[in-house]
This record gives structure tokens, sequence and C-alpha cells, in this order.
């Protein structure tokens, strides 16, 4: 892999990539967009606040045309029309309770100044994981459950749903949001939040660097991290980059790359790889050969992980310069 | 399409269900065969419809044990196609990993399973619709579930034999966690275990009941399932029309008593028989193929104390008589 061979081979593949990326990718996405400007999971789906986020942020990275400007407009209307009244955005159309992706439409909206961010963030820093509340941790010493997954519950981050448990992915997006968003958009007690979603990341990292989704080890045994909750806890925790926890993780990462099987992990990976500043080779994997293989399952998501990944100005964290911790 | 409300038949008010079991060494048999003709023996309505196969698909496995093996995915496809399907797809909602792609990648569908891209349905990120639960057995009230899963004539629920460190064993019904869609829900899907495992499973089922069952039970896993277990290599596939009743057999051929798993002796009342006087068995007998599995500590009492005297005996009647204490839930 280190070879001189090697490593113009990779980065061949990288321009290949990158192309395939700008020439195919992007395309699929502007087609795909619904008319109610938001996007499905897949092509001709209903349009969902999820994959409208992850095209949306995919879209802001590219030269802007005034048809894509005119794609961006219609797209971040979408998105503010599925806001609820209570700050929220819910995972799909017609749910009047929201969720996560309360954290991935905040962050999309936090590029521009306005009160629906206010409201999402004011929405999430209300919403505490039930299953670490003080009532529930005491009545957790009595019950056997203590034994089967010993983590720290006084660490609080963020559910899949309002009211349940830390996961590690939600916790991350809310992370990268809170570092997102402007000063003045973040409510009061955010950074005790920031500070309690922090250290549950650290807690719940698997023995060996890396996430799952949040068990690091049930019933004695470790849990095997996986490559999209990895990127997505090392991206929400960038700004502790040189801590050895972080280390170990990216190492984790960087051994199992060259076995991804996938264009969402291969995507996420490099995003996240590049976002540390590794300058090394990467796989030799090609999008085309995945996109060839099941056209990436059809997956809006995943296709505008690719753009994202290959994009020449990647701009996916708007705030990482100011490097606010 | 599908008839709603079949599935909340009182199991007085039942026919026997029909479960067949079959002995099979390794994945290299001819597996479609063997599925063709077990299937045909049921004489399923399903010419010129179309079928979804819900595989159990958990997660990266290089050593096979975890998800349904797709040599037995892709028998079952050509034999429902066989006999007469319009369509069959495959469909899933991996619980803990959102990368479905690289988790059919890593369990090697597409080598077996051609034109994937055009079969399989991510029942993750599936459109969805609000189904109102009818049961009430959990706390949830409502459900969205995938549109294909609820659209499609005939529904086949395929999970490995496996037992589970939340649930005690994780067959047929457990297997229909996969189909509550992440996109809304979350990788895991933690509103279930809100819920209670146990009774969610009830309601998920009593709203989307599978119509038929295959359990690959060729290679299985034992001890601290779905994910860390043991493999048991068992060597048996399991069919049946009744997932109730698949799962009562599965169960007494790991050598547990399924009237002591939660949500099977509640799932008797309504979704299906577990009673063996009730089941009409097919193929091979249950004692002639038990393996037992090994559970974790906190699922000793499922495991069958007369076993060995079952075995020796052979006699049906014992299983559904659980030994003193054995902690049947009414």
């Amino acid at each position: 892999m280190n070879s001189p061979e090697s490593q113009k081979s990779v980065s061949t593949t990288e321009s290949a990539n990158a192309v395939f990326a700008s020439a195919v990718c992007l395309p699929l996405l502007r087609d795909q967009q619904n008319e109610d400007g938001g996007w499905g999971f897949h092509p001709k789906a209903e349009s969902r606040v999820e994959p409208t986020c992850w095209a949306l942020l995919a879209m802001m990275q590219v030269e802007s045309t005034a048809a894509d400007r005119e794609i961006l407009e219609r797209s971040l209307q979408y998105l503010r029309s599925a806001q609820l009244p209570d700050g929220s955005w819910p995972a799909t159309p017609g749910e009047k309770t929201g969720c996560w992706v309360t954290s991935l439409a905040c962050w999309v909206l936090s590029r521009e100044e306005n009160g629906a961010v206010t409201a999402g963030l004011e929405w999430l820093c209300r919403d505490w994981p039930w299953d670490s509340s003080l009532w529930q941790r005491f009545l957790r010493r009595f019950t056997s459950e203590r034994n089967i997954s010993p983590q720290n519950d006084a660490y609080r981050g963020w559910g899949w749903t309002p009211r349940t448990s830390s996961w590690v992915e939600p916790t991350s997006f809310a992370l990268i949001l809170f570092r997102e968003a402007s000063e003045r958009a973040l409510p009061p007690g955010s950074r005790k939040r920031q500070q309690l979603a922090e250290a549950m990341l650290y807690d719940r990292m698997c023995p060996g660097g890396g996430w799952n989704c949040g068990n690091p080890r049930v019933y004695g045994i470790p849990g095997e991290p996986l490559v999209i909750p990895t990127v997505w806890a090392l991206l929400a925790l960038r700004v502790n980059a040189n801590r050895a926890e972080n280390q170990m993780s990216l190492n984790w990462l960087l051994r199992v790359l060259p076995n991804v099987q996938s264009p969402a992990s291969l995507a996420l990976a490099r995003i996240c790889i590049e976002t540390y500043g590794w300058s090394g080779p990467l796989p030799e994997a090609r999008l085309s050969a995945f996109y060839d293989r099941h056209q990436f399952l059809r997956s809006i998501p995943v296709t505008a992980w690719t753009c994202l990944a290959w994009n020449a100005r990647p701009k996916l964290f708007a705030n990482a310069a100011r490097g606010r911790a | 399409m599908r008839e709603q409300g079949a599935a909340l038949i009182p199991s007085f008010q039942r026919s026997a269900s029909r479960v067949a079991i079959r002995r099979a060494a390794s994945y290299g048999e001819d597996l479609p065969t063997l599925l063709y003709e077990t299937l045909r023996e049921f004489q399923l309505p399903v010419r010129g419809k179309t079928v979804l196969l819900k595989p159990n698909l958990v997660g990266f496995d290089p050593l096979g044990v975890m998800n349904t093996h797709p040599a037995v995915i892709a028998a079952a496809r050509e034999s429902f196609l066989r006999l007469g399907a319009k369509q069959v797809l495959i469909g899933d909602g991996p619980a803990m990993d959102r990368d479905t792609e690289g988790i059919l990648e890593s369990v090697r569908v597409g080598a077996y399973v051609s034109g994937l891209k055009s079969v399989f349905v991510d029942l993750n990120v599936d459109d969805v619709k609000r189904v109102p639960l009818k049961t009430r057995a959990s706390r949830l009230r409502e459900l969205y579930l995938p549109k294909t899963a609820l659209g499609v004539d005939f529904l086949v629920s395929m999970p490995k034999l496996k037992t589970h460190h939340w649930a005690g064993v994780t067959l047929s019904l457990k297997n229909m966690f996969g189909i509550v869609p992440g996109g809304c829900y979350g990788w895991p899907k933690n509103v279930l275990h809100w819920a209670g495992i146990d009774r969610a499973i009830l309601d998920i089922n009593a709203a989307a009941r599978p119509d038929f069952a295959i359990v690959d039970g060729i290679v299985g896993m034992e001890g601290n399932g779905p994910i860390q277990g043991t493999p048991k290599a068992s060597k048996v596939l399991i069919l049946g029309d009744d997932p109730v009743a698949v799962d009562a057999t599965c169960c007494r051929l790991m050598g547990l008593v399924p009237e002591r798993v939660k949500y099977l002796s509640r799932a008797c009342s309504f979704l299906g028989h577990v009673n063996s006087e009730m089941i009409q068995q097919l193929g091979e007998d249950i004692p002639s193929t038990r393996t037992s599995f090994a559970v974790i500590p906190v699922f000793r009492h499922l495991v069958d104390e007369h076993s060995v005297v079952w075995k020796q005996s052979c006699s049906k009647e014992k299983i559904s008589a659980p030994p003193e204490g054995g902690g049947v839930s009414k």
C-alpha cells in the first residue's frame, strides 16, 4: 500500500472517484429532487427530512449555478415547512413528534441565521434521555440490568427518539450541530449538555477504539465497532483530535478501511480521515465499481455522502476553522 | 393487499398448524430442491402473487453464523418463483447498523441472488405508513411500517435459529423487528425496547403477521445471541404456515420449553399455536433432530430439564407439560 506504484494507483483511483462523484452522483441528486423541494430515501420516494438534509449538504458544496440555487432554495423551503411547532423536525411526514433529525436539519440551516435553528437547539436542550434520569438510575441499582452493560449513566447524550436512551449517532449529530451553530443561537445550558454528551461518547467507546451504536460491552463481551458510528463520533469529537481515544479510534478506522465493502462506509470514512488531516494513501476502491454492483441500492443519502467525500471544495464543517471546543 | 385482522384469531378457533422439519447437513446441499419440494406440500396460495422474503440480516458476519444464510434465501426465492409467484422480493431493515449494502456484501447475498438491486428492499428506508396497533400488548399505540411489507400478498419470515440475550430466543416472530424502519426509529430501534421487547414482538406480528416461516437452522447460534453467541449446527430447516407454531417447534428442537418464552406464551392466545397437539408435524420428528442450545444464565429457566427423559421416550405429550415451577406466563 505504501509503494510508489500503489500511491500512484490510489491517487488515480481518488481522481476517478472525484470525477464519478461530480459526473454521476451529483446529477443524480439534482434529478431526484421531488416537486415539494425535498428528497426521499430513494428516487420517487416521498420527501423526508433526513435524505433532504444529506442532499442539501452535498448540493451546498458545489459551485452554484442559477439552477442549483433554485434547487437549494426549494429544498431549504421544504425543510423550513417541515419544522414542528415545538422547534423539532419529524422523521416522516405527518408525524407530530420530533426526533434526532432535528440535529441534521439545524446543522443544514445553521449556515443561515434564523429562528428555526434557535428553536431546534432549544428543543434539543429540553430533550433529556429518560433512561439516565436520577430516578431511573436509582431504580437500576436494584435490578440485574446494571450488570448487563456497565456504562456510566450520569453521562447523557441524545436518543433517536425523544425521552428514551442515549445513542452514539444521534449524540454525535447533536454535538456536531452545537459546534456548527453560531454562539448567539446556543441556548443557556447548552455547554453543560455538550460536556455530558462528550463524556458519554468516550464512555461508550469500544475497548479497542471505535464505536458501535452504543453498546461497548454486553454481558462482559466487548462490542465490535462499526464504521459509520465511529465516523460520526470522531467528527463530533474532532476538537479533541489528539486525545488518545480519538487516535485509537482513528487507527481502528484506518485499519478496517481496506476491507470496507460499501460506498456508504467508504465515503464517510474518507470524510472523517480527511477532516483529521490524514494524508496517507486511501484504499483503491472505485465508486464506479460499487455503483455498477448495486447502484448504491438507489440510496439518496449514500449518493449525497459520496458527493461530500469527493467534492473538491469540502465545506462540510463551516465552523471547522473556529475550533470551538 | 394483505387481509387485515386475520392474525388475531384466537387459538381455539384455529385449525391445526403445519410445521415441517427437513435435514440439511450443510449450505452446499441442494437446498432449492429441498425447499421447493417442502413448500409444494403446503400448497401455498402464491401463484401470481408478490412474495416478500424477510431474512434476518443483523450485521457484518465473516463467519456466517449471525445472519440467515444467503443460500437459504436464494433457494427460497427460487422455490417461490417455481411455485408461480409473480415477484419475490427480499427485504430487511438491519437493526444495529445502517450500512445495509455493507451487510449484504459481508453476507455475500449478491453472490447467491442475481439482480439484487432490483429485488432487495431496505426496509429501514422504505416509504412508510402509520399503522394503529389493535393488540395493545405494549405501550405502543401505533407504528410506522414499510409500505412494501404491508403491501405484498405473502410475507415470509426467514430467521436464523438463535438464542437472544434479551428475549430468550429470536426466531420468526422476533425476526419481524426487522420490518420496523430505522429511518423512523433509529439504529437500534430503541423505541421497541422501551415498549418492552416481548410485548412489542406481539404488536408487530399482529400488525404484519408473516404468512409463512422458514428458519435457517443449518448453523444457528447459542449463548449470547443474536450477535455474540457461538455457532451451533442443528443441520435442519424448519418451515411452517404459522410463525408461532414454527417458533414453538424451534424451541423444542433447541431443548427449550416454548411456553416459558414470554412472548410465545402470550402469542398462543391470538397469533398461533404453541400447543404441540395443535401442530401437525411434517418431515423429521423433533426427538431425532433435537440439538440442545446453551442459553445465558438469565434464561436458564427456558431449558427443558426433562430433555433426556423426553428424548429417550420420544413422547410429544411431555413437552407441553412444563416441569414444576417452570414459570409459565399466563
